[in-house]
């Protein structure tokens, strides 16, 4: 991975992280976007696309309403894809799920954090705010806006770390069952979390749709 | 106010950056007081020493928690009313009484439909071939919705005012809820075979069985000991178990 790759990715996720919560909400967080333009930056879309999918489907268990904590995907998956390129694409998806899944934990963690501290400045700030300076709110305002960039440039950057390192130790060496078996594992916890997250958002009243859905899904992969 | 052009544009273009310094203390509210600032610049007195302004600027700021494309509704609508001269704390209680419906509102039009409904979309044409193509048209059909969803609130909320609670029985809004929900539960419901198929190549026979019974198995784990079991708690387990397991196999 080159110089300028890195720092391309570092400046993604970046734009990713802040555009979880900060601004502007517009879903480039989401892994499937996240992943797929980091496997574009590496030249290794199908890797993105995959790397994407899984942490995706981990994503559908996540509903961010009022305080709830919840992981941060959109960081973990650039260093997810970065590290399965590294370890030649495909073969690394489940080790590079593995180590996306602690990430985002670990930018939960910081999101956690970061909301602490904006707080702090909200309260040090509470009289200015009470008497309607514009200038306080925007300072800020614009405080938390810098805060957060740094927490996610600090947050892709370890994550970086790790791809780099994984890629140097020899990942990619490692026996073929255990990449066999890492990868299968991945996706089946995948897919319970995405189908219970599913379960979640779908009203009762709506499960003969659900129903109908997956008949139509098994018709179409019967098909293809 | 009637009359007066108010600066929607600088309002709307404020609402992307809503969330920028969400805290524990008033959650969404500095970003509120930061987007409705550019309505209140008419107030008497102006942004100098008016104290009608800073009064306002003040309230503005205050806690407030709710979706946040759908916050421009409080945005319009309270500016709207300082500039009709309603009381303060009538303002508030307004302001108080918008948090719930446009939480909730938001959370079933956009978390649990829109964004779904399309993400969902997105895994089905990656499975069925469509690579970043699916990805692009994911973030571009996702985003007219959006950013038309931020513009309508705020101009509804403008122009409703204390009567704000109307706009949100708008048949469009009304329609929408009506049939994003089934849609999204009949889009994601697709997906899912289609999505187990492509995660299982290149060996789908064998793959998609083991793939099955981990799902299977994690899905029993995390509904029946949802305090245990996390998403990435069962993702981690499961790939340590399965290096474990690789290892032992070789």
């Amino acid at each position: 991975m080159s110089f300028t790759t890195l720092v391309a990715l570092l400046a993604w996720g970046i734009l990713v992280g802040v555009d979880l919560v900060s601004m502007p909400q517009m879903m480039i967080a989401r892994p499937l976007v996240a992943g797929t333009v980091a496997g574009l930056l590496l030249g290794d879309v199908e890797t993105g696309l995959r790397v994407g999918v899984v942490l995706e489907l981990f994503q559908f268990d996540v509903l961010p309403v009022g305080a709830v904590r919840y992981p941060e995907y959109g960081p973990a998956t650039i260093a997810a894809v970065a590290l399965a390129h590294g370890m030649r694409g495909t073969p690394g998806l489940g080790i590079a799920a593995g180590v996306g899944l602690l990430l985002a934990v670990m930018g939960g963690v910081s999101l956690h954090l970061l909301r602490t501290v904006n707080a702090r400045v909200v309260r040090k700030a509470a009289a200015a705010l009470e008497a309607g300076d514009p200038r306080t709110l925007a300072r800020v305002h614009a405080g938390g806006l810098l805060r957060d960039a740094v927490r996610a440039g600090v947050v892709t950057a370890t994550g970086l770390a790790v791809a780099l390192l994984g890629t140097r130790l020899g990942a990619a060496a490692l026996p073929a069952p255990v990449l066999v078996a890492t990868s299968v594992a991945a996706g089946g916890a995948a897919l319970a979390t995405g189908g219970v997250g599913l379960l979640r958002l779908v009203r009762r009243t709506n499960l003969p749709w659900l129903a109908a859905g997956l008949a139509a899904g098994l018709g179409l992969v019967w098909l293809a | 106010m009637v009359g007066v052009k108010p600066p929607l544009g600088a309002a709307f273009l404020r609402l992307f950056v809503l969330q920028c310094s969400w805290n524990y203390e008033r959650l969404v509210g500095i970003g509120m007081g930061v987007a409705e600032e550019p309505l209140l610049r008419d107030l008497p007195g102006g942004p100098g020493d008016g104290a009608a302004y800073r009064a306002a600027v003040a309230r503005g700021a205050q806690f407030f928690n709710a979706h946040p494309y759908l916050c421009g509704l409080a945005v319009g609508a309270t500016a709207r009313v300082e500039h009709e001269g309603m009381p303060p704390a009538q303002i508030e209680r307004l302001r108080a009484a918008l948090i719930g419906p446009l939480g909730s509102l938001g959370d079933r039009l956009v978390w649990a439909g829109w964004l779904p409904l399309l993400a969902g979309a997105a895994l089905a044409g990656i499975a069925l071939g469509a690579g970043w193509v699916a990805v692009a048209a994911f973030l571009g059909i996702y985003n007219v919705g959006h950013v038309a969803l931020r513009w309508w609130a705020l101009r509804a909320g403008w122009r409703a005012g204390s009567d704000v609670t109307g706009a949100l029985r708008h048949p469009v809004l009304q329609g929408s809820l009506t049939l994003v929900g089934p849609a999204m539960a009949f889009v994601v419901g697709a997906a899912l075979p289609l999505v187990v198929r492509w995660l299982a190549r290149p060996r789908p026979g064998v793959n998609i069985l083991v793939l099955l019974a981990i799902a299977a198995v994690g899905t029993l784990a995390l509904r029946t000991k949802p305090r245990l079991f996390t998403g990435p708690r069962l993702g981690l387990v499961a790939v340590l178990a399965a290096a474990l397991v690789g290892a032992l196999w070789r």
